[in-house]
């Protein structure tokens, strides 16, 4: 082999291993999952950044190394890690459910994905093994903390390059080589150092305590994505108008929800168009979002089942529980054969007027007849540009299938019980503890009388604190004690 | 001989490429059209994207990067812009594709308003009515302040869009190296036509200074210190106002006339008119039968049948439909109210108004300056607050009260409707939030005159404006 000929060949080499290199690095390759189920627990719907190979752009996470990093850089602020906070992690998975990973424009990130609001544990009883059920609220998660704590390690000073690599060197599916020169010598931990600190200010009327905690289980939907989506000044907003925070619905049994007014206030009649500005919520945007792998949750839900009440079911009390329902809920609520998608009741996914229905206004009042001028022009150009919002004047009548999982009650949870909320306003409890898997069989939702177990501390909610009341609602609550007994039992075969 | 044919071969084909090129990014255009005449009226093209038109998606993003030059969140609905659901365009703004997608503003943006009757409404939308809301000059200065701003560059602009939308690289190359300095020059050249606007009386919501814009802007009068803000008028039911005097001060007779002059002042190009004007005719047909809504509250009839009798009375001649006086000029001196607004047009105005379409089919011919304020009809009246021709007395109870006891200062702009008193809602906080000030003292903004049933006894008031609501 001459002299010139090897040159050749080492040119050619380098340069083939550059374009490898390259066309590798600019992949988008999600993790991918041939279940379902798993796909929804840990596949991506797109809300991972990307975009841009120098400033991906999207995304509330930072990468798969830093995200996995964070736990163990300050400790102190979250001593137990991500399960202390309600994520679910299974056996196998170093990500928890919820957390979707991909590889995108040369770096491995993580995104949240439908199942990090939309999954939850039961228990039996204190001590038992936690059951995972997909698709309902997740009561236990403390989203806003999380938020909280994502933001202030992402800016402690401890995060660094050397920490990451560091990190990096422990893990057994460590990223890529682009990623790790990323990190050592373009600046990668900077650059999130920055995102994070635009999102902060962004959002910083809910991560330095200017509004009432959400606490765990409850997200404000619409005032983040205020300013995530459209950059605007939260603190010249009316105060009140920030007070948003509801309870995750649950995701089972989409298709008869069909034209019914969804989201607590009803602002929306079309499915697709709702589950498309949830994604923008985990961080998707009209340009990352992946419509295929948010399809298949579409699909799935579509027909997904409620879990059937596990425990015991007094027949004879369900019978007479049930000609009461019929009587004073089903109009509003349709019955027991939602699930099947017979939908019975005149009123059933309308908007109830909310000086008839009497709860608590401030969801309500968060969501603008200018926010929604404004989402009219989200998917720009595209099939799924949003046409369906509209400003209301109330709450939507909800179906009940699977309520027994949906507890606590009303939009904002203030009620912890089915029992409680067929209670008076002045009766209902004025304090208790979310975030409990533990169900409560007599009353028909999760003990909220404990303040930790487990070495997880509940949320205390207060009942006074604005945008909590536990106020209206108070159909049935003057039946005598045997048959309102008589409902709760009748609902737990929802 | 061979190589040169090969050369202009290869030329001609670049040639060819080049010109298609050129001509789908610049020149291609597409307007969309609506089916119904009323969203062609809120939504269609009247021909000012060509002139003054932003590109779409710098226009998109404008508001999400500079917030901060906004009166409050809500991206462009901050400054009244109204939106009718489900559109993605607010109402007054049409998108126009002339190579590539470019915003403009059509007649809806300034005659289109919102009304609400308790403020956790939905507002109703009500096309042909004064946009009371909309703060004109304010959206001129938001595109000012942005395109004066150091982060106006293609790199921000082009990290917004790239989150909203993936442009094809022909288009970034073209955003980055030609239509974003394209448009901050523009953008700086249309508010620098309106610097005048900086050293005389607020126009605020619910206003513009057609006269001085027309003056120092369209006919390049040297700039005067003349005052001409007014309430921007209602323009349903056209057809029956026909053969009427025009405009606050009557300066022109012919309906053709007026709509043409009034898209040209909104920013139509003459090279648009002269081409096709259908869809101005398509407005004009639309606006010449809608109505306006009515009165949304129960009227007490009987009431309203005293206050019938009143009105015939006291204000028929210059009011009623069939009035001797009404739609003709009334003289300052009779009248008195405010001034300003007639100064500002005058006949040397008017004749450079006449001048300025010549050799154009559509020359006109019909301005003239006048000596008063015409006597309007005064269908749906009860959407037409703030009062007078200068908005400056808040609502009818107001109007009919003498005018030193009409209130000095208000906001205005807040679209909560007062049926106590008549108008729309001008004090508290949330008028104060949504709203701007409106101070009497100012020149131009004086509230005095027109003191027609101010001496009427408490009852017959009553009376009076039950039947106003009627109109």
């Amino acid at each position: 082999m001459t002299a010139r000929s090897r040159w050749i060949l080492g040119a050619t080499g380098v340069v083939g291993a550059g374009i490898v290199w390259v066309l590798v690095s600019l992949g988008d390759r999600p993790v991918t999952y041939d279940d379902i189920r798993e796909h929804f627990k840990y596949g991506s719907i797109g809300s991972e950044p990307g975009i841009s190979l120098l400033w991906p752009m999207g995304g509330v996470l930072p990468p798969y190394a830093v995200f996995t990093a964070l736990p163990s850089i300050c400790p102190e602020k979250l001593p137990g890690g991500y399960a202390s906070l309600g994520f679910v992690f299974e056996p196998g998975h170093d990500l928890p459910i919820g957390v979707s990973r991909r590889h995108r424009l040369g770096i491995d990130h993580v995104g949240l994905n439908c199942a990090v609001c939309h999954t939850s544990t039961v228990r039996d009883r204190e001590g038992a093994t936690p059951r995972v059920v997909l698709g309902m609220p997740a009561a236990g998660l403390d989203l806003q903390n999380f938020l909280r704590f994502v933001t202030d390690c992402s800016l402690d000073n401890r995060l660094t390059a050397e920490a990451v690599l560091g990190h990096i060197r422990q893990m057994r599916d460590p990223p890529s080589m682009f990623e790790r020169m990323a990190i050592r010598w373009f600046g990668l931990v900077n650059r999130i150092k920055l995102e994070t600190l635009e999102r902060r200010n962004r959002l910083a009327a809910f991560l330095d305590g200017r509004v009432p905690q959400w606490g765990r289980g409850r997200v404000d939907t619409f005032n983040p994505y205020k300013a995530l989506q459209f950059n605007w000044r939260l603190d010249q907003l009316p105060h009140d108008e920030l007070i948003g925070a509801a309870d995750y619905p649950s995701l089972w049994n989409q298709k008869p929800r069909e034209g019914m007014h969804l989201h607590w206030d009803g602002d929306n009649d079309s499915v697709d168009e709702r589950n498309l500005s949830a994604a923008l919520g985990a961080g998707v945007t009209p340009v990352t979002v992946d419509h295929a792998g948010l399809k298949r949750v579409r699909d799935w839900i579509w027909t997904l089942p409620p879990p059937a009440y596990p425990y015991p079911i007094d027949r004879a009390l369900a019978a007479r529980g049930a000609v009461l329902y019929r009587q004073h809920c089903l109009e509003c609520h349709a019955d027991h054969r939602f699930r099947d998608g017979i939908v019975e009741g005149r009123k059933v996914g309308t908007i109830e007027d909310i000086d008839a229905i009497g709860t608590d206004r401030h969801r309500l009042d968060s969501y603008t007849y200018v926010f929604a001028a404004n989402q009219y022009a989200l998917y720009p150009d595209s099939q799924y540009r949003f046409t369906h919002f509209r400003k209301t004047r109330g709450y939507a009548n909800q179906p009940l299938d699977g309520i027994w999982l949906r507890a606590p009650y009303l939009h904002n949870g203030s009620v912890p019980t089915v029992r409680a909320l067929l209670d008076a306003p002045g009766q209902r409890p004025k304090t208790f503890y979310r975030g409990n898997d533990v169900f409560d069989q007599q009353g028909l939702g999760f003990v909220s009388t404990e303040r930790e177990a487990g070495g997880r501390v509940f949320f205390e909610y207060d009942t006074t604190v604005p945008g909590n009341s536990n106020s209206g609602h108070v159909y049935g609550t003057t039946l005598t004690p045997a048959d309102k007994e008589g409902i709760v039992e009748y609902l737990k075969t929802f | 001989m061979k190589g040169y044919r090969a050369v202009v071969g290869v030329l001609l084909v670049l040639g060819v490429i080049s010109g298609v090129f050129v001509y789908n990014h610049f020149f291609r255009t597409r307007t969309p059209v609506f089916a119904s005449d009323e969203d062609h009226f809120l939504f269609g093209s009247i021909g000012t994207e060509d002139t003054d038109g932003i590109p779409y998606w710098l226009w998109l993003v404008l508001p999400r990067i500079f917030p901060e030059y906004l009166p409050s969140p809500g991206g462009y609905a901050s400054l009244g812009v109204l939106s009718k659901e489900g559109n993605e365009m607010p109402v007054g703004f049409s998108k126009a594709t002339i190579g590539y997608e470019r915003v403009g503003t059509n007649c809806a943006v300034c005659h289109t308003a919102s009304v609400r009757l308790r403020p956790d409404d939905p507002p109703m939308i009500v096309p042909a009515a004064p946009a009371h809301e909309l703060a004109m000059p304010q959206y001129l200065r938001f595109l000012s302040a942005c395109a004066s701003d150091p982060r106006f560059t293609a790199d921000t602009v082009l990290d917004e869009v790239a989150k909203n939308y993936r442009l094809p690289i022909s288009d970034r190359l073209i955003f980055r190296f030609i239509l974003i300095p394209s448009a901050k020059r523009n953008i700086l050249r249309l508010t620098a036509r309106y610097s005048w606007t900086h050293d005389r009386t607020e126009a605020g919501r619910g206003r513009v200074d057609l006269p001085n814009s027309a003056k120092f802007g369209l006919l390049r009068q040297p700039i005067g210190t003349t005052v001409g803000n007014a309430d921007m008028p209602p323009v349903w039911n056209l057809s029956a106002h026909s053969g009427r005097s025009y405009l606050w001060d009557g300066s022109n007779t012919n309906l053709q006339e007026v709509v043409v002059s009034s898209a040209i002042s909104a920013g139509s190009g003459t090279k648009w008119i002269d081409r096709d004007v259908t869809s101005l005719n398509r407005v004009q047909q639309y606006l010449s039968s809608v109505r306006p809504p009515a009165y949304p509250l129960p009227i007490d009839r009987p009431l309203a049948a005293l206050g019938a009798n009143l009105f015939e009375r006291d204000c028929g001649s210059c009011h009623s439909p069939g009035g001797t006086r009404t739609g003709t000029v009334v003289p300052i001196a009779e009248v008195g109210t405010d001034p300003y607004r007639l100064a500002a047009w005058t006949p040397a105005s008017a004749a450079a108004f006449n001048a300025y379409g010549s050799g154009h089919a559509w020359q006109f011919s019909h301005f003239r300056a006048t000596t008063g304020y015409v006597a309007v009809s005064l269908d749906g009246l009860w959407l037409r607050a703030p009062y007078l021709h200068n908005g400056s007395v808040p609502t009818l109870e107001d109007l009919l009260n003498p005018p030193a006891s009409r209130p000095s200062f208000f906001w205005r702009g807040y679209n909560v409707y007062d049926t106590h008193h008549v108008g729309f809602m001008t004090t508290g906080n949330e008028a104060r939030r949504e709203g701007t000030a409106f101070d009497t003292r100012q020149p131009g903004n004086s509230n005095a005159g027109h003191s027609y049933g101010t001496s009427l006894s408490p009852d017959d008031k009553r009376a009076l404006i039950e039947y106003l609501k009627t109109l």
